[in-house]
């Protein structure tokens, strides 16, 4: 079996690959874009100003615009509304998790119909304080989408009308698993993971409003309603 | 109330065989195996060639499986096509319980089988840790005739079946609900086995010199 | 229709009215006898359930027999696709993204090496750029087969589905030949394709699509005028056009509302604003003219199938990139350096440069995106799939408030889910 030194020596440039962009520290969201290419961004810096932390453009011809978490529902409504912009359509909201402590970025990817634009927006939230506004009340869109993030990364959506898991059971315990702390075959052994799963009663599968339709008969250890 | 096993069959409980018990046998195993409603328990891709096993082309009217039986009550044979996460367990399990007897399980694909290609957080790793399984088709997905052989397959096992033998056809009421393996058992089963490079990167149970990530090489 | 049909129809059928559609009796709601109404009830539909398209649980409160709310929920089908794709090298994803959708497995092949090509800068040659779009339409109209099949299945015309899927199985035995797996495909590779396309596949194609039309045809003719799944579908499950862009929603689904949105024409890639094809926009918006779109998408596809083959360059299949590309088993069995190259590529993987892209294709479901975060390595550091019937499905609710419960399974099935991709 050959050493890895000896693999990279003989192989040439096989191991760089294509040039990776360098992470510099006085750059930490990478090369700044020029706001002149799109006139979102242009009118986002004239009007938000402090609030727009830095603009890029990555992968040759998309616009990355990188806001303070605070200001999201300002900056996210203003897109939507203004006539110049007309974002009506929200096409995505995720989270990036880059692991070892770094702050999570939540993601929000826009398209205008009218105007054929395309425009990307970050919010970078810090560990300790995974909380941000959330954009149901802009796009009714962003109700799954953001309970999807919920669920799988911890974030919370402050103003979400019904902010509970989606993809996970409703009493998961094993934590957010997108998260790059959480283990690929979760936390806890599989026997474990077996038995709680197997362990659920026909009431945990609903939740609380969908049992106050059923009556009160239904509910545990109370008699049955007028 | 209702029939003790073997007290109405016109031999020894024992299973000891004779003449009349064969050929009852035969009977009813010829009647059982030959027209088998099964229950398609489709979760994935592995439900989509379910579903064109059962199309025109390769026809499992053929075998008297045509009457796809929705409710389990009228069903015989649970075939669980696809994936299953901890989330669906739960259903699996219940379902396989609301089965009356006799009752078998084909598990179609390599994720039913043994988790497949997801070894991860949320996918049970086999539904034979959940209910007992009868025959198990390989295959991502199986092609229709990987699950007409299952089900041949199935249908040779029930014709070597028994009316005397009550233990194959037993059910514990206790164990509804309750995973079919133990917890031990369930462990072993999800260890890494095999040369797979991949499983063995990603278990963190098998170091390895060689990784991909360029942080990883720091360690 | 013609003038002659519809009065044919309008002197056979007194049901039938003058504008080719059929006369509906007015559905008068029941007034409110407090005698009558009692209280709502809840009813489960799923996971498991014939109609749901998959393991879909809906809970819907009940009035009578109308539906008062309905609540989704997912989750039964979560397999970590994303997580798993973060401990996968980028061509080892390619088998991922075939369970995701798997109706249209080659949309989602293309799609993610797409975007992987794009953060990469990586431009593939012309011939792969027509092979895929041929393929992608390909499975495009695979999709649609298996969708009008089980959506006449639900209400109930059985016929329909065995006819699509003798189509779908010609489609099978065309995937099957150029990957050698039926559903399963992973046909693409970052930078190119598994293979180049085997000989007899362009007449397979063309065998393929003749046939579908004739098929087509005599789905329509069974369904499109049809007093019974005009009754069905025709003003059940209507969404206006500014809430189908609110709530999100892709593909037929907002092309039935009248919203002209197409990534294929909005936002082109591989030359698609070269080809010449239409886009169905409906009017309504409810589950017939989502219907309609889906079976003149099926047409237009195939025209766009014919005019790719006609222009199908010659050439190499894969880019000319050592760092992406393994070299020939020819070379490989052979030669020393070659068999050294293939190992390194497929024990490590090929890298990508640090950054991000965000890629959206029109698949059969909707707007498919693939987003994909590279920190330099051989693996994602995030990989994102926006999955179109996960935001169709969240529209669920809006769609079936005041209808009947059978009008539930009839709009489910129109928006033509499919769960590996809700749940991921």
């Amino acid at each position: 079996m050959m050493a890895d030194k000896d693999f990279e020596a003989g192989l040439g440039g096989l191991d760089e690959g294509p040039a990776a962009s360098a992470t510099d520290p006085e750059t930490p969201f990478g090369e700044a874009g020029d706001a002149a290419d799109h006139p979102t961004v242009a009118a986002l810096h004239e009007r938000f100003g402090a609030a727009i932390l830095h603009h890029g453009v990555v992968a040759g011809d998309e616009h990355v615009v990188h806001i303070q978490p605070e200001r999201n529902a300002e900056i996210l409504r203003w897109l939507k509304e203004d006539p110049g912009q007309r974002y009506l359509y929200l096409s995505d909201v995720t989270a990036v998790d880059f692991g070892g402590g770094r702050p999570l970025e939540v993601v929000y990817q826009l398209w205008s119909m009218e105007l054929k634009r395309q425009i990307r927006l970050k919010a970078q939230l810090p560990l300790a304080a995974l909380e941000i506004d959330s954009a149901v009340p802009i796009w009714q869109a962003a109700n799954w989408l953001e309970r999807e993030v919920f669920d799988l990364f911890g974030i919370t959506f402050r103003g979400h009308p019904d902010l509970r898991r989606i993809m996970m059971p409703d009493n998961y315990a094993e934590g957010h698993p997108l998260r790059k702390d959480f283990p690929l075959r979760g936390r806890f052994s599989r026997a474990e993971q077996t038995r709680r799963a197997l362990s659920m009663e026909v009431e945990d599968y609903y939740t609380p409003e969908e049992l106050g339709i059923a009556g009160d008969k239904h509910r545990h250890g109370q008699e049955a309603g007028a | 109330m209702g029939l003790e096993r073997g007290s109405a069959l016109p031999v020894a409980p024992t299973g000891a065989p004779s003449f009349i018990t064969s050929k009852l046998d035969f009977l009813v195993n010829w009647a059982r195996r030959n027209s088998m409603w099964p229950m398609p328990f489709g979760t994935a891709c592995c439900a989509i060639e379910m579903m064109a096993s059962a199309a025109t082309k390769y026809d499992i009217a053929r075998f008297g499986m045509e009457r796809m039986s929705f409710s389990p009550r009228q069903a015989d044979v649970l075939i669980c096509a696809g994936r299953v996460p901890y989330k669906m367990a739960s259903p699996l399990r219940r379902i396989w319980d609301q089965m009356p007897q006799p009752k078998w399980c084909i598990s179609m694909g390599a994720c039913a089988s043994s988790g497949g290609v997801f070894d991860a957080y949320s996918m049970v790793q086999g539904i034979d840790t959940i209910i007992p399984v009868d025959v198990y088709v390989p295959g991502c997905p199986p092609r229709p005739e990987g699950l007409i052989y299952g089900l041949l397959m199935l249908q040779e096992k029930i014709k070597g079946e028994s009316l005397s033998n009550a233990a194959i056809r037993e059910e514990d009421p206790l164990r509804v609900g309750r995973p079919n393996l133990p917890p031990e058992t369930i462990e072993e089963l999800a260890l890494p086995f095999g040369n797979s490079t991949l499983q063995n990167r990603t278990s963190g149970l098998v170091s390895t010199s060689l990784v991909a990530r360029p942080d990883d090489r720091k360690e | 229709m013609s003038k002659r049909t519809v009065e044919y129809l309008v002197t056979r059928n007194p049901e039938m009215g003058l504008d080719g559609r059929p006369v509906q009796a007015p559905v008068v709601p029941l007034e409110h006898d407090p005698e009558l109404t009692g209280e709502h009830m809840l009813l489960n539909i799923g996971p498991q359930h014939p109609a749901t398209h998959g393991v879909l649980r809906l809970v819907v409160e009940l009035d009578g027999e109308t539906v008062v709310r309905c609540i989704p929920h997912i989750g039964f089908l979560h397999s970590s696709f994303e997580k798993l794709g973060e401990y996968r090298t980028w061509n080892q994803i390619i088998p991922l993204t075939d369970r995701m959708d798997y109706l249209a497995p080659l949309i989602y092949n293309c799609a993610y090496a797409m975007a992987v090509e794009k953060l990469m800068g990586v431009e593939v040659t012309e011939r792969c750029k027509v092979v895929r779009v041929m393929l992608m339409e390909m499975d495009r109209v695979f999709s649609h087969l298996l969708w009008i099949g089980t959506t006449a299945l639900d209400i109930g015309a059985m016929t329909v589905f065995l006819y699509t899927f003798q189509e779908r199985e010609r489609v099978y035995d065309l995937h099957e030949a150029l990957t050698g797996a039926r559903i399963t495909t992973s046909a693409t590779r970052i930078g190119g394709m598994m293979a180049d396309l085997p000989p007899g596949f362009i007449q397979g194609v063309r065998t393929w699509i003749e046939s579908c039309r004739r098929t087509l045809d005599e789905v329509e003719t069974l369904l499109s005028n049809n007093n019974l799944w005009i009754g069905r579908n025709r003003d059940v499950g209507a969404i206006s056009a500014e809430d189908a862009i609110d709530y999100g929603l892709t593909g037929p689904n907002l092309r039935a509302s009248g919203v002209p949105y197409d990534v294929r024409r909005d936002r082109p890639y591989y030359d698609y604003e070269s080809y010449d094809f239409d886009v169905p926009v409906g009017e309504h918006g409810d589950c017939y003219d989502r219907y309609l779109c889906r079976m003149e998408e099926m047409r237009q596809s195939m025209n766009i199938i014919e005019q790719a083959i006609e222009r199908l360059p010659d050439g190499p299949i894969n880019v000319d990139d050592p760092r992406l590309i393994l070299p020939g088993k020819k070379d490989v069995m052979t030669d020393m350096a070659s068999m050294i190259h293939h190992f390194k590529l497929v024990m490590e993987g090929v890298n990508a440069p640090a950054g991000e892209s965000w890629f959206g294709v029109e698949s059969s479901k909707g707007e498919l995106g693939m987003y994909v975060v590279s920190d330099g390595g051989s693996k994602p550091v995030r990989w994102r799939v926006r999955g179109p019937s996960f935001i169709n499905i969240s529209a669920l609710p809006k769609m079936v408030e005041g209808h009947l419960l059978a009008d539930v399974i009839t709009v489910n099935a129109s928006l033509d889910i499919v769960l590996g991709e809700i749940d991921r």
